[in-house]
């Protein structure tokens, strides 16, 4: 009977933190497929969330006011996908080099002005982060209540944008002409469109809501910000847009399932089972690679992905 | 919008830019640099003049402080150069940090198994095990590549990860290689005869130094007078011409990831043995990644290397001075690299084009 309850109460919290560690992943995979559906790779996913995790914690830190964090989350996390789609799109830089540099200035950038804020003391600055919110009703119900309508907002928000982002890529004309553009950009020329704007309405898109996910870090879930805080889940959000074949519902399942064994394995460390912590930690990259050998096919990835497309001007 | 103003722009390929012009641009990129540099010192609140002065002095101001920073230059030196001979063919590499930290615990292994007292035996092995050991982390990348079409940036930049918790797990309690006593994750010191030689009395600066410059010299032969040499700027250029020419692309990924995983192998070697003697994350502030940007900067020339990595060594060990002196966090000098390789890649841009604006746009 105990051992009932025990196992029941331990697959909720199971599940309800898989949504949970989902969260920032989903809404940087989202950001990151529709930013590479307009054919640019931007790699800078890891440290453009370390900012937006930064700029909501001092934010909120300064302002105490959450609904500004995270509006500072998304403004920061635009400017950096800004710089991005500048390089790629107007400059014409290789944008794995140019994902690489947003990755190190962030990790700089970020401890510089922690360390100017905070200097080097030994009790952390800590907020108060986001509470979860009860769905009325909905939460009441047994099980599936505890689960999924004991969020916080921006888990509904991440959950909300997956349909959201498939209905706005598939059934509407901006949708198709991004998709266009990841695999023919000079046919969209032609065809009247302007590349450029497009590529840079999509990887702002793209930049705000890795803001957004590494905002979720910190002043959604922790209570503080410490250097490096993303710890690698902006380029397991890359990943995950290849795991998911460019599409939004299967990026969503590979999402899940990746939440899900990551849950699994805190679950265990909570538990004390006799293995070692670094191993656990290290198991969501190790699953990682082993996603990446298996999705081979990667029929759906843009044609264009990572291509500079130089405008022929005929005058 | 930004777009829109870009869009009466045109970007055309510049006819071979003279010297004076990329001369200039690298200037302009580092004044731009400098400029961000200050506004970030002035907003830590110290004065421009003091900051500039400590920083200089803490990295060239004497004997003491130009050796301290040819010691950072020398890790620095080898992750240049295993940047540079893979960036040359296109192969992006970014894993220079787990490769690093592989042939450091790679070399501490092999140093505990053989535990000789012959000094210059003990020397060789470090370098074969380092070597060994970042090549094996490099080689990992290089089949996934080959036979499982995994892209080289996510399989190292997820191999950092991997091997930074590998080191912990083993400087960790439950792990084997941590000292006994000791609250750190660190391993015991390594034994006096196992020590890489250093060049001058009363100085720091180690064996490893030599070996960098060796490296860069090798690999400065390997890249200009060597088929292999050709082999890789040819598939760098245009890897399905290589191919035509009879170039085995899968071949060539994999041996260009040994060599460049085995030098930044050899930097973990040379810190562990030369300058840190025991093993622990503190082995690497980053090497790896600023030997990234070196290599940038170097434009992807192993001798440039060397340069760039003193003056990037020197600002690493300035900045100790400028934080003790001024107060000003020595994470400055992580924004200053990233800002050095933005400005870089971007005045690499406007040298190779020139940007003109289109008339008559409806």
């Amino acid at each position: 009977m105990l051992h009932d309850l025990l196992t029941v109460t331990i697959i909720v919290s199971v599940l309800a933190s898989t949504l949970k560690i989902a969260t920032p992943l989903l809404l940087a995979a989202l950001g990151e497929l529709v930013t590479e559906r307009a054919g640019v790779m931007n790699l800078g996913v890891e440290g453009t969330m370390l900012i937006g995790a930064y700029a909501g914690f001092i934010v909120v830190f300064r302002t105490e006011s959450l609904a500004l964090g995270y509006l500072a989350a998304v403004l920061a996390g635009g400017i950096m996908g800004l710089f991005m789609v500048f390089m790629a799109s107007s400059l014409k830089v290789d944008q794995t080099v140019t994902g690489l540099s947003i990755n190190l200035f962030a990790t700089g950038f970020t401890l510089f002005l922690y360390r100017v804020a905070f200097g080097d003391i030994s009790d952390l600055p800590i907020i108060v982060p986001s509470g979860k919110i009860s769905i009325p009703v909905l939460s009441e119900i047994p099980i599936l209540g505890d689960i999924l309508f004991k969020q916080s907002w921006l888990t509904y928000f991440a959950l909300l944008m997956v349909p959201i982002i498939a209905i706005f890529l598939y059934k509407t004309k901006y949708g198709l002409a991004i998709r266009a553009i990841g695999e023919n950009p000079r046919a969209v020329d032609t065809v009247g469109l302007n590349v450029t704007k497009y590529q840079y309405l999509c990887v702002i898109f793209g930049g705000m809501m890795d803001g957004l996910g590494g905002a979720f870090i910190t002043i959604g879930t922790l209570s503080n910000f410490l250097p490096g805080i993303t710890a690698g889940r902006g380029w397991l959000a890359v990943i995950l847009v290849i795991a998911g074949n460019w599409q939004p519902l299967w990026i969503f399942f590979a999402t899940l399932v990746f939440a899900f064994l990551d849950a699994t394995q805190l679950q265990l460390q909570g538990f004390g089972v006799p293995v070692p912590y670094q191993l656990l930690l290290s198991l969501p990259f190790i699953i990682a690679l082993l996603v990446l050998m298996g999705s081979r096919a990667r029929s759906l990835a843009p044609k264009f992905l990572s291509k500079p497309y130089i405008r022929e001007v005929t005058k | 919008m930004i777009a829109d103003i870009f869009k009466n722009y045109k970007i055309e390929e510049r006819q071979n830019a003279s010297i004076y012009t990329k001369v200039g641009f690298f200037i302009l990129a580092i004044v731009m640099s400098l400029i961000i540099s200050f506004i970030l010192i002035r907003y830590a609140g110290a004065d421009v003049k003091d900051a500039a002065k400590s920083l200089f002095t803490g990295a060239f101001g004497g004997k003491r402080e130009l050796i301290e920073s040819l010691i950072k230059a020398t890790p620095l030196i080898l992750t240049g150069l295993a940047t540079v001979v893979a960036f040359k063919a296109r192969i992006w590499n970014i894993g220079q940090e787990g490769q690093l930290f592989a042939g450091a615990m790679m070399g501490y292994w092999i140093y505990l198994i053989a535990d000789t007292q012959f000094v210059w035996l003990n020397i060789i092995l470090a370098i074969i095990g380092g070597f060994i050991g970042g090549a094996l982390c490099g080689w990992i990348p290089a089949l996934l590549k080959v036979y499982f079409k995994v892209d080289e940036v996510l399989s190292t930049v997820i191999i950092n990860y991997i091997m930074a918790y590998f080191l912990s797990f083993m400087l960790s309690a439950t792990g084997p290689w941590r000292q006994a006593d000791s609250f750190y994750q660190q391993t015991p010191l390594i034994a006096d005869n196992a020590h890489w030689p250093l060049l001058f009395e009363g100085y720091r600066l180690h064996f490893g130094f030599v070996v960098a410059l060796i490296a860069a010299f090798i690999m400065y032969l390997i890249m200009s007078k060597t088929p292999l040499g050709y082999e890789i700027r040819a598939f760098g250029s245009n890897p399905s011409a290589a191919e035509a020419q009879g170039i085995s692309s899968s071949k060539l990924f994999m041996i260009i990831m040994i060599i460049s995983g085995g030098l930044s192998g050899l930097a973990g070697a040379g810190e562990l043995f030369g300058a840190e003697l025991r093993l622990s994350s503190r082995i690497s502030p980053g090497y790896g990644f600023t030997g990234i940007i070196i290599a940038m900067v170097a434009g992807l020339n192993p001798i440039g290397v060397i340069v760039a990595a003193i003056l990037f060594g020197g600002l690493l060990n300035g900045a100790v001075r400028l934080q003790v002196v001024t107060g000003v966090p020595s994470a400055l000098i992580s924004v200053i690299q990233a800002m050095v390789l933005v400005f870089v890649l971007i005045s690499r841009v406007l040298t190779s084009y020139r940007i003109r604006r289109i008339k008559n746009v409806a």
